[in-house]
């Protein structure tokens, strides 16, 4: 477990270079942030209507959590890392190190994320401040609950984006999948709640991993309750074992065909 | 007792056929064809521990292909592979904490950090404590003359300053066998023969075993005492360095500067490389003529210099290549 610890502290110390990178990006937030502000501001015709359950702050809150888990990930060049080393064969300088790839790459990307993610959730809450006036009514304890979630659904997350990455075994281009998935996280996930869609849709989207990457962590800093973090931490764990083992899974499948021409 | 052992090695890569142009692209779409590529064929050799040994080849002879295997990162289709009594294929786990890798044309080392934050790194990666790490570190840092450069982050470094602590890097687990893959590419000639004697003092202290592959044949010469020959996946030679050097060509390079003009032409065992009249330049092949037979043609006392030397070892290695074509 040490090595990964390191892994994960080595690319941490390594992405304290990158600290403006992460403050410039996160203009590109705030841009999305004030879209959405004024979009359900228009939406919700008076401060105290509900709609779907949810209030115009809590709305606004709930795009805020989504959008910082999303940002943070850093999804498209992450996946096109692993597909590039996979095609490049650089993919060969790890294979001959005693760690697990699927480890060094979990542990690498929570190192790269950590400190954007430190960044982006206190400047989100300033930003929703700024916009609201108020956080959502949310104890100490329950939002370290909040930011757990938030933490496993990162991890889940990586190991969604490591198993499109890990297509590149077989295929050529993993960009196309990558843009499904994105395009799919984007609009059920990072947008509206769960409790918008109609109601097929949203019994699938419940058990769907958009409950654990996103939904799960933001409805829990709008509307605590312990019931409902049991549950979204119980299905994120679940989430984390079977994303793991497909990751593990193709990756083994993989490497079996990895042909590696020259140098 | 042989430290890698392999027998009957075989590898074969299915590459995609595409016949030319815009039909032929939308064909190899539509009905795929593949051909197989034989990269190794039939290779046995064995490496004695401590050795220093050169595994060259012209490109795409199949030395990386063979150094995957031996490292474990490709599988092989059939023979066996013994490094260190380990199966690379089925231990290549195990296997890591026992080789080292440097591959000159790829880095390894997290370029934002100083190399003693990579050395420590590695440390971590094969589980070495701490403390142990620390002394390795400073004895690494001596034996290869890193002090004035290891606080300066690795993206600061010159590129010979960068391949020592690669090397280092991957030594920090004291590896039985290093594997080095053209480790003084693109690097001046002073800055190689530094690496060159940093590599062999390492060789003495640790009786690293070394398996080096290289372009440069002075790397080759100054290093290793004996050397693999591979083209087209198949072993071409396997001999000490003594042996490739005096006795593979039995030829010798007489560069001489005469009194008067001398014809050669039409001698056995003669051939003239070089005849600006009263300097000459021939290539003597001592099976069919003997040195002293060339100098009595010349005359010795029409010699007023003379210089006797073997074919480079360049010469000998291209000659070889091209055997092979």
């Amino acid at each position: 477990m040490r090595k990964y610890f390191y892994i994960f502290k080595t690319e941490l110390m390594s992405n304290l270079n990158y600290v403006f990178n992460v403050l410039f990006s996160f203009i590109g937030y705030f841009i999305h942030i004030l879209v959405f502000f004024y979009l359900w501001s228009y939406i919700y015709s008076d401060s105290s209507q509900v709609i779907n359950g949810y209030s115009k702050s809590q709305m606004i809150w709930y795009v805020i959590i989504t959008e910082v888990i999303w940002s943070v990930l850093a999804g498209r060049s992450f996946c096109r890392k692993i597909s590039e080393d996979v095609k490049s064969g650089n993919i060969t300088y790890n294979l001959n190190k005693p760690y697990s790839y699927i480890g060094y790459l979990l542990s690498s990307k929570m190192g790269e994320m950590s400190i954007s993610f430190v960044l982006y959730f206190i400047g989100a809450i300033i930003l929703g401040l700024i916009f609201l006036g108020s956080l959502p009514s949310i104890n100490i304890i329950q939002f370290i609950i909040v930011l757990l979630s938030c933490i496993l659904a990162c991890i889940i997350s990586a190991f969604l984006i490591i198993i499109i990455g890990l297509f590149a075994f077989y295929i050529e281009d993993t960009g196309p999948f990558y843009w499904v998935y994105s395009k799919v996280i984007l609009i059920f996930g990072t947008i509206f709640p769960i409790e918008f869609f109609p109601g097929i849709l949203k019994n699938i989207l419940s058990y769907s991993p958009i409950y654990v990457v996103s939904y799960g962590p933001a409805k829990l800093f709008v509307n605590f309750s312990y019931i409902e973090s049991i549950k979204i931490l119980i299905a994120q764990v679940i989430y984390i074992i079977i994303t793991y083992l497909l990751c593990l899974l193709i990756y083994k499948k993989g490497e079996k065909r990895l042909n590696v021409n020259g140098g | 007792m042989s430290i890698i052992e392999v027998k009957k090695l075989k590898k074969e890569f299915k590459v995609k056929l595409k016949e030319k142009g815009f039909k032929g692209t939308i064909k190899s779409i539509i009905k795929p064809k593949y051909k197989k590529i034989k990269a190794v064929n039939d290779v046995s050799f064995s490496v004695e521990k401590g050795e220093m040994i050169a595994f060259i080849g012209p490109n795409g002879a199949g030395k990386s292909t063979t150094i995957k295997m031996l490292t474990g990162i490709l599988h092989n289709d059939s023979g066996s592979i013994k490094v260190m009594d380990l199966d690379p294929k089925k231990d290549r786990k195990q296997l890591a904490y026992e080789i080292g890798c440097v591959f000159g044309q790829k880095e390894q080392l997290w370029t934002h950090l100083t190399p003693y934050d990579n050395f420590k790194f590695f440390g971590a990666v094969y589980d070495i404590p701490e403390t142990v790490v620390e002394k390795k570190i400073n004895e690494l840092k001596e034996l290869f003359e890193l002090d004035s450069f290891i606080d300066t982050p690795v993206r600061n470094l010159s590129l010979g300053q960068r391949i020592r602590c690669e090397i280092v890097a991957s030594l920090i687990h004291e590896p039985k066998i290093l594997f080095l893959d053209e480790p003084t590419i693109g690097l001046d000639p002073v800055v190689k023969d530094n690496i060159r004697k940093l590599i062999k003092r390492m060789n003495k202290e640790y009786k690293t075993t070394i398996f080096l592959t290289s372009h440069d044949v002075s790397d080759i010469e100054k290093l290793c005492k004996r050397v693999i020959i591979i083209n087209k996946g198949k072993v071409v030679l396997d001999d000490s360095m003594e042996n490739l050097k005096y006795h593979y060509l039995n030829k010798k390079i007489l560069d001489c500067k005469c009194k008067e003009e001398v014809n050669l032409s039409g001698e056995e065992g003669i051939n003239i490389i070089k005849n600006k009249g009263v300097n000459l330049k021939i290539e003597v092949d001592t099976n069919k003529k003997s040195i002293s037979d060339a100098l009595k043609l010349l005359n010795p006392d029409n010699i007023i210099d003379i210089n006797i030397s073997n074919v480079p070892l360049e010469e000998i290695i291209s000659n070889i290549y091209n055997d092979g074509e």
